[in-house]
This record gives structure tokens, sequence and C-alpha cells, in this order.
């Protein structure tokens, strides 16, 4: 832009008029800036205003002193202990609770179903490629929320009362007041075999740097993969035997009309888990199609040239190129997991909408308040994973001249 | 020598001596492909002797790539049999890979893997294949960029090089593997005219040292420079073979002819 | 040099061979695609039985055991097959759907008013029509003037009583531009000429200068504009207020404002963020990043809870007006950043050659650079519609009866009670082919522009 200003000046279009001045790039930034500006901060007044003169009609006032006391209402089911006479902001906490663990669970599980689909619609055979096809094609073009409802309403409500409850494996418990399943009760020892589980994952970390180093120096290979999963599972599973099994089951059974004992959910968050899961493995699947499809075939030829196997391949030189591609739709998939979970509202699952910014509000009426510490915990937590995805992009971009 | 209108310089000048041997390392008898219905390679018969360094040429669609491609199984071959150092081409995996670490192959558009430096390129087969150690790899792999005549670009990632330099890497990544064999498939084609002939240079001083060499391309200053042996193909099938002083000065086939009038004919 | 003239061998190609049968034809087709391994094998079985299972069951669902007529959900339920046996839920009880049909398409709106939800598609059908008449010119024209004026219509269809003037205003032009673009359509088949050339040459201007012929189109629009408004003017529609919209209707109707208006002030905010002008680059990268980053449930709750807090108690909004500036504001974020995305992979070069050539920034953008980054961001765009179009059910969460809400108040109505797989189904089916066929108009689109371009 400025080349073009000092060229033009010259050539006489802006002249010397007294009004040269309102041609000026510099002029002009500022005045739009300034005009942004005011318009901006009218608004806001304008409803700044509003806002006080209506809240004083209605005799409210605005502060967050509300967190502090009683909240006295009761929450369906929570992951943080709740109880009726815990305070609002006990009652933030226990929506976020709610809300992460739905989200954690789904993006581990749709990440996973996602892989696995992505990976058939590649696939060589041609009734799986079409199938993962469509399975990507119909559940991502319908809406979110009618598949929550529909596990919800047809699914999860049509499951047999507790007394007629499916029972696949003894303990796990499936009827219409939810999903049961036993609780564990770990004895005094138990911890010995959590501290084995821990120097076991630790020590294939340790063993797989060290199966590199070997390979580097000596050029053996080392059969890393079993030998992991005897440290991660072997060692603590005899550590846990020789202590004598210090780990009991808490089992649910029936008593009168409904199951007692284990742990258990709802089926609220059981629809939502399975449609959340389920709708965003579409959305993973393409990004890790798409991502094996970036990386050109002449990389795959070049690497079978160097007469590396295709199991080498896919590891060496596939994957490293494909993830560039898969991780950033990937994360902001994520990101909008940990959104849509909000949709649990429609379900009545108690998340953090549905217990704050619903109940709370309606019974508090504190509405600016609460729906800024909603929007505050979503914004953290996108901002946190974009700031993490920036700095993933920022180690990954190739070099280029 | 009337014809010489090769501009690249380096291909002039002395015929490289040729350190060709009697024993066959490469034999392809009645060759044939499909792709779909389409007869890409009909009746394919060649033998190549150790050191020996072939050029093939012919217009595009005629099958010399698909025919260097199926020397180390990149194309599957539907008829025919292919051997390589004794071993036979089929569906076993172990004859594959075993074909595949004594082969090496240079593309058309390079194929290095931009995710790592120049050293890890030529390094990543010999560690991983040959169970090479890394600090002996890397050795192994700084001789063959002097060779190449660009050591100092090993910590470099290919996206900051020429496309010529990019060549050179992948020529000089294919010998760390020490192959016997070496097939280039159009090394030059998609290179700057500039950049041609830092690469063909690499290309006559392996071919110095006596390697086995099966190149397409349609640089004939480089043919009538190196090559032992010029084969001509067309619609699928060898046309004509011969030196490439014959091959040249006096072709036999009307297709030769016209084929060799185009190429030459600015 | 080789003599072309005389030959000692002329080259004969051997003939081409069939391939061997078991790599081509159906045999070769099912070896390479179904059978290629024992694994493949087992793959194809397990995938063969899997699409068996699915469709009988689900054609003993949706048809052999499906009930088309009945009074009430227990009537479905109790309907005897020919084998004895109660249906149950063993088949759909496509009954309740169809008494309930209407209310998911138009809600609660009046039965004999429907014609003017009609009316209003068929001109928007009609509106958008020329787009695909290769004859045609002006269809950027043709599609901004639906986009600009057809929703007042449209609102002035739908809610009849006693218009505002703004509304009648709006309107009439509405009609105006409609009607301009079908004479357009009219003359551009029958004469070959485009509505403007036709109107000069009618009134004798066509040899006069050509700066005068713009009063002579002026004058032509301002007479259909007075016809229009006389026309409008005269319409008494019963009033339908908003509480009665409802159905795919009210969700199109939602989604519809949104897509048109998603576009424009993307673009806007894209640029803002992109701006050097540092006061106007932190208020359009803030809204961008607050509203992307909360999910739009929370932002419909702030419309219905706080809005009218913000907003002068007189002023009473209509919550369904607040429910689509959510939506809009929701919608503009997410463009924005679909728009920067394009922006930023349009090349240096491209801005240099434009200001090289003397475009101040405005006409560069506008002439250059949108139009090569509108094309570039053709699926995502329509990706983005697509997630609207869904997204819009969330409106059923606050209580409007899109057909989402209206497909749920079915399983509630007495004679229904339980009815929910069915209408769900319905529902689903209704998405999936409005979706569908987006995703696949947009793939064709990027295929057709790439063809004509070249891909980048």
């Amino acid at each position: 832009m400025a080349v073009i200003e000092k060229g033009g000046s010259s050539s006489g279009s802006g002249g010397k008029s007294a009004l040269a001045f309102i041609n000026d790039e510099r002029f002009r930034s500022v005045f739009y800036q300034m005009f942004v500006g005011v318009v901006v901060l009218l608004a806001g007044y304008y409803l700044y205003t509003n806002t006080a003169a209506n809240l004083d009609a209605r005799g409210m006032e605005v502060g967050f002193g509300f967190l502090g006391s009683t909240a006295g209402f009761s929450v369906a089911w929570s992951l943080i202990p709740y109880e009726a006479g815990d305070t609002y902001f006990h009652v933030f906490l226990v929506g976020i609770g709610n809300t992460l663990l739905v989200a954690a669970i789904a993006i581990v599980a749709s990440t996973f179903l996602g892989f696995v689909m992505g990976v058939l619609r590649l696939s060589k055979n041609w009734l799986i490629r079409n199938l993962a096809a469509w399975y990507v094609e119909i559940l991502r073009n319908t809406p979110l929320l009618l598949q929550i409802l529909f596990w919800f309403l047809t699914v999860f409500a049509l499951l047999p009362s507790p007394r007629q409850s499916l029972e696949p494996v003894t303990g796990f418990v499936l009827n219409n007041r939810g999903f049961y399943f036993p609780s564990p009760q770990p004895g005094d020892l138990f911890f010995l075999t959590a501290i084995a589980f821990v120097i076991g994952i630790v020590g294939a970390v340790i063993l797989s740097k060290w199966a590199t180093k070997r390979l580097f120096d000596t050029g053996q290979k080392t059969p890393v993969f079993p030998i992991s999963l005897g440290l991660i599972f072997g060692f603590p599973l005899v550590v846990f035997l020789v202590t004598g099994a210090p780990l009991a089951f808490d089992l649910p059974t029936l008593q009168g009309f409904n199951f007692v004992g284990g742990a258990s959910v709802p089926p609220s968050f059981c629809a939502l888990l399975l449609a959340l899961t389920i709708y965003h493995s579409c959305f993973m699947a393409e990004a890790v199609r798409a991502g094996i499809l970036s990386v050109s075939h002449g990389q795959t030829e070049a690497a079978y040239s160097l007469g590396l196997k295709p199991s080498w391949t896919l590891r060496l030189v596939i994957i490293p190129q494909a993830m560039r591609a898969v991780v950033p739709p990937m994360i902001s998939n994520w990101m909008n997991v940990v959104k849509n979970s909000s949709l649990a509202i429609a379900i009545g699952f108690p998340d953090l909408v549905a217990v704050f910014m619903q109940t709370s509000l309606n019974q508090s009426g504190h509405a600016i308040e609460i729906v800024a510490m909603v929007m505050l915990f979503y914004m953290t937590v996108s901002l946190s994973i974009s700031l993490a995805l920036n700095q993933y992009n920022k180690s990954v971009q190739l070099k280029e001249r | 020598m009337s014809m010489d209108t090769s501009t690249v310089d380096p291909t002039s000048g002395e015929y490289v001596a040729s350190t060709m041997s009697d024993e066959v390392v490469i034999e392809l008898v009645q060759v044939n492909k499909w792709y779909g219905e389409f007869h890409v390679l009909k009746d394919i018969a060649l033998s190549v002797n150790k050191g020996e360094r072939i050029v093939i040429c012919g217009p595009s669609g005629s099958g010399k790539s698909t025919l260097i491609r199926c020397i180390n199984r990149l194309e599957e071959h539907q008829a025919g049999d292919i051997l390589v150092n004794g071993t036979a081409l089929d569906t076993n995996v172990k004859n594959i890979d075993a074909i595949r670490r004594d082969v090496g192959m240079v593309f058309q558009s390079f194929n290095l893997f931009p995710h790592l430096t120049i050293l890890e390129n030529c390094t990543l087969a010999p560690i991983w294949v040959k169970g090479m150690p890394k600090a002996e790899a890397e050795k192994v792999a700084m001789q063959y960029l002097e060779r190449v005549k660009i050591p100092e670009q090993a910590a470099k990632y290919p996206g900051q090089l020429s496309g010529g330099q990019q060549q050179r890497v992948a020529i000089a990544r294919s010998l760390c593997m020490s192959p016997n064999i070496m097939l280039f498939d159009e090394p030059t084609s998609a290179l700057d005219p500039e950049m041609i002939s830092e690469v063909l240079d690499v290309m006559v001083g392996l071919a110095e040292t006596g390697m086995t060499m099966l190149v397409v391309t349609h640089e004939m200053g480089f043919a009538k420079k190196v090559a032992d042996r010029v084969i001509f193909m067309d619609q699928g099938e060898v046309v004509e073979q011969n030196t490439p002083d014959e091959f040249f000065n006096n072709p036999k086939s009307d297709r030769t002819k016209l084929f060799l009038s185009q190429i030459l004919a600015h | 040099m080789a003599d072309t003239t005389q030959s000692d061998v002329v080259f004969r190609p051997k003939p081409s061979l069939p391939p061997p049968p078991n790599t081509v034809g159906v045999v070769g087709w099912l070896r390479k695609n179904l059978f290629g391994g024992p694994v493949d094998t087992i793959l194809t079985i397990v995938g063969a039985w899997l699409i068996f299972t699915l469709f009988y069951s689900l054609y003993e669902y949706g048809i052999a055991n499906a009930v088309w007529t009945a009074n009430s959900y227990r009537e479905c339920l109790d309907t005897v097959l020919p084998n004895g046996e109660k249906v149950g839920h063993n088949g759909a009880c496509w009954a309740g759907v169809g008494v309930w049909m209407n209310q998911y398409i138009y809600g609660r709106y009046p039965d004999e008013e429907q014609w003017r939800i009609q009316l209003a598609l068929a001109l928007l059908v009609l509106w958008l029509l020329p787009f695909w008449l290769p004859k045609v010119e002006a269809k950027i024209q043709t599609g901004l003037s639906c986009v600009l004026t057809f929703p007042f219509l449209a609102a002035h269809l739908f809610l009849g009583g006693e218009a505002s003037i703004f509304l009648m205003i709006t309107s009439s032009i509405a009609l105006a531009l409609f009607i301009a673009v079908w004479l357009n359509v009219i003359t551009s088949y029958a004469m070959n000429k485009s509505i403007g050339k036709v109107l000069v040459g009618v009134s004798g201007m066509a040899d006069k200068d050509d700066r005068l012929h713009k009063y002579v189109l002026m004058a032509g629009f301002a007479l259909l504009l007075v016809m229009s408004l006389i026309y409008v003017s005269s319409w008494d529609l019963p009033e339908v207020t908003t509480q009665a919209w409802g159905g795919l209707f009210l969700t199109l109707t939602i989604s519809g404002i949104a897509i048109a208006s998603a576009l424009p002030s993307g673009v806007v905010l894209a640029l803002g963020r992109r701006s050097k002008m540092p006061v106007i680059r932190v208020f359009c990268t803030v809204w961008i990043e607050m509203f992307r980053s909360v999910p739009l449930i929370t932002i419909l709750f702030m419309a219905v809870t706080m809005m009218p807090l913000f907003l002068p108690v007189a002023l009473n909004p209509d919550k369904l007006v607040m429910v689509i500036v959510a939506v809009c504001i929701f919608a503009s974020a997410y463009m924005a950043e679909i728009v920067r995305g394009g922006l930023q992979a349009i090349s240096k070069g491209q801005y240099e050659a434009a200001q090289a050539l003397g475009l101040n920034y405005w006409k560069m953008m506008t002439f250059i650079v949108m139009p090569q980054a509108l094309k570039l961001m053709i699926p995502n765009i329509v990706g983005n519609f697509i997630g609207l179009l869904k997204d819009t059910t969330l409106v059923s969460i606050i209580g409007l009866y899109d057909i989402l809400l209206m497909v749920k108040a079915s399983g509630q109505d007495p004679n229904w009670l339980g009815l929910h797989s069915e209408p769900l189904l319905f529902a689903a089916g209704v998405f999936f082919i409005i979706c569908f066929a987006m995703s696949k108009y947009s793939q064709h689109l990027e295929r057709t522009i790439a063809g004509g371009y070249g891909r980048r």
C-alpha cells in the first residue's frame, strides 16, 4: 500500500489542497481506528446503562458473593462428591468435573475409533472401504443432538427395568437406571502394585531409549514391544499376586427395586458418551485418511527401494509425515468434543452448562456472573489447547528454502 | 561423432572405459505386464552383465520406466521370470527384500524424506536394514556425500536444497546401501537445465567405479559417453539394442531413426 | 546423422495380447478388491455379513413389520402380524410419523396459511434458478439481490398482519428485484439480450450517450418498485406470530439466515484480523476467538438470559430474533477463520501484482484476492454451512420448536406417547439428505473449478 501512496502523491492526485491529509494513509488509519473504538465504546456504554437500569429495576446486584451461599438443589450424578448443602462454587466444580470426565473418555475413544475407521477407509478391500465410507458419511451428516436423543430416548430408555437387567458379564449390569460396574476396593498392600505399574512404565520408556542407543551403537535390534508389555503388565501382576492379591471388588447387587454397591453411571452419561464418540470418530477418520493420503506414494517407493520393510516404512517414513497433517485437525476436533459435551443438557446429564448455566442461574438469577464464569472455563480450555497446537506446529514445521 | 548436439558438457569427451564382466546379474525372460487391459510390457527378454551400463530410451508410454520398476518389484509383472543375482522375483517376501537391498534406485522426483536431514536420509536404511552402527553409517554417508560433492549440506533438510542437490543426495542415499546394481528412472527430467550437468557428472563418476547401471534417460550425450549398450523401446517392446556407436550412427529400424531424428532435431 | 529415408528393418509392433484372465474382468476385480488374501477374504465375509444383517433388520423393522395406519401408538404396538405375534418394538410405527408430518415440517403454522411458506420457497428457488441457466448474465447481481433482500420478503410473508413500514418497503424492493431478474431471464432467452439493453432499445436511447442509459434503467426500476409497493400494500395476510413457527421450516429459516449472513460478516472479520490497524485487529481477534472457543449452547443461553438485561425493557425483543442474532454471531466467527485460511493461501505475488497495477486496498481485495480465495475455500465454506444447519438443532434446547423439538413433542403427545425412534429416524433422514447433497455438490463444484484453473 505504501508504495502506491508515495507514487500517487507525486503524480498530483492529492495535490496541495488543505484537505490533502484525508488521503494520507496514516491519517486514515488513525481515523478508522478511532471510529471503530468510539463505536465499540458507545455500544458498551449503551449496554452497560441498560443492564444497570434493568438490574436496578429487578433489585439485583452484580457480584460473586453468591458463590459462597448454599445451592440447595441436588445433582443427579457427579464425579466430585456433592451434597445438597454445598455452595454454588462447589456446583461449578462439580459441573467442570462431569464435563471433563465425559470429554476425556470421548476424546480417547473417538480418537481410537477414528484411527481404525480412517485406516479402513483406505483398505484395499472394496467392501470394507465402502462400509467405512458410509459409516462416516451417514453419521457426520446427521446432527449430533439428534444422535444423542436417539441413543437416549430409543436405546437406553428401552432397556429393561432393574429386575430384568442385562448382565452380560457378572458385575456389569445394564438397565434403564444406568450402567453398573464393580468398583475396586484396594487393600493395604495394593499401593505396591501401583508402584510396580509406574516402575513398569518408566522401565519401558528407558528400555526404548536404550534400544535406540543400542541400535545406533551396535546395529543390534531389541524386541522392545514384548519386553515393554511384560514390564508394564507382567511385573505389576507378579507383584500383585506375591502381595496376596490385595484388591477386592464391590459388586452391584439387586436389592429391592434397584442395584446397590459398585459404581454406576446414569443412562444419560452412556448416551452422551456413545453419541460423542461415534459422531467425532467420523471427523477423526477423515483427518487420518487425509493425513495418510497427504504423504505421496513416492515416499513409500523410495523406502521400499532402499530395502525397508513395509512395517518399518510405515513407522519411519509414512507415520512421521502423516502426523503433521493429522494432528492439527485432530486437536481442533478434541476441542469440539469438549464444546459438544455441553449438549448433555438436552438429556439431563449434569455437565457444567446444565448444572451451572441452567439450574444455578435460574435459582440465583446471577446471569452475568454465571455466564462469564462458564465462558471463561471454555475459553481457558480451548486457548490452552490451541497454544499447545501452535507449539506442535512450530516444532514439526518442515524447513524449506 | 558428427551429431554431437548435446549442450551438456560433462557428457562429452572421453568414453568411460567399460569394466563389464561375463557374469550375468539381471535376467529377464519373456516378461509381460498389463495395466488393466493395457499391455505395457510385451515379451521382454534382457540380460545384464556385471558392470554393464545400459541406457534405455524411447517415447513416453513405451514401458521403459515400468521395465526398470519391475526389476525391484515396485511394479509386479504378470508373466515371465525376472532373476536378479540368481534370485527369482516372485511373491516370496524374503526374495523381494534381498533384491531390494542389492538394487539401488533413483527417481525422477527425488523422493527424499522431507522430515529427515540429508544425513538422516542417508543413514536410515543402513541402520535399520543392514544393522550398521550409527557412527559407522554416518561415516559412510559422509563419504558418499563427499563423492556427490555436498558434504556441507549434511545437516540441512531436503526442502532447503536445490533440485540438482536433492538428486545428488538421492544418489548418495542409494549408494549408502552399497548396492551392486543402480536403477535410474529419468533422473534429470525434473531438473532445470543448469542442474542437469551436476547430476550427470555424479553418474559418470559412478560409472567409472564399475557399477552396474540401468538408466532411463533422454540425455543422449550421457549414453554416448558411458553406455555399453543402448536399448530403444516402443509400445512395450525392445525395438533395437546396440552399442552407442552403432545405435546413433547406424540405426537399423525405421522407428529408431524417427525417434532419433525427433530427439536430436533441435 | 542417421538417414531416415532408407530402412533396413521396419518396426512392426507386436499385437497387444489380452491380459491373463484372472487379472481383469469380474474375476480380476474380485481378486483385487475382495479376495486378495486370506485376511482380505475374512474381512469380506465379515463385511458382507454385517451389511446383510443391517439391511435385513432395517427391512424387517422399517417395512415388513411396519404399521402404516393407526390412531395411536398403542394401536401400533398391538397390531398383530401374520405370524400371530404383536408388532411391539419390532416394527416401525410410521402411522404416527404420518399424523405428525405436517407439524414436523411447518410446526404450528396454521394449515390454511402454509401456502405462504410454499410460495416463499418457490420464489427462492426461482430466484436462484438463473445460476444454472447458461444464457443469463449478471449472476453475481442475481445472487446478491437474493441474499440481501429475500429475507425481508420472506419475513413479511411469514409474519403477515400489520407489516411495519420498513418491512413493507424492503419486501417491495425484493419483489421488484425478483421481477427484474426474471424479466432479464425472459429477454435473455427470447431476444438474446439482457433486460437493460431491451429497455434502452425500447426507450430509443440506444444511440445516445452511454452515460444516459443508467437513467433509463433507474426509471424502469422505479416504475417496477412503485407497482410492487402498491401490490404489497394491498396484501391482507392474517398474522402468524413467531411462536407458531416451527418444524423443518423454522430450522431452515434460522440456518438460512445464518448462512446468508455468515459469509459477508466472516469476510469483514477476517480482513479486520489481518488489518495493520491495531484497534481493529484486536477487536476482530477477540470477537473471533471468544465466540469460537465457547459452545453454541452457551451463546444461545446468553442470548435468552442476558439479552433482555442488555437491552431496554421497552424493546422486548422476540425470542426468535435473539436466537437468530446469536446463531449469526456464532457463524460469523467460524466463517472468519475459514476466510482467513483462504486468504493465507493466496501467494504474496498476487497482492504485489495487484498493487503494481495501481489497485487500492478494496479493489485489490474485491477483484483479485477474494475471488481466488473464495474458490479455494469452497469445501470449507460448504462444510461450515452443513455444520450450521446441524447446529441449528440446538435451538430446541432453549425451547424453539424446530424439527427436533417437534419430533420430541410427538413422543409426548398422549396419543403417541413413547413414539421416539420413528420420528428421530425420519428427521435423521431429512438432515442426511440435505447435508449429503450439499457436500456432494461442493465436491462437484470443487472439481469443475479445479478443472478450469488447475490445482494450486
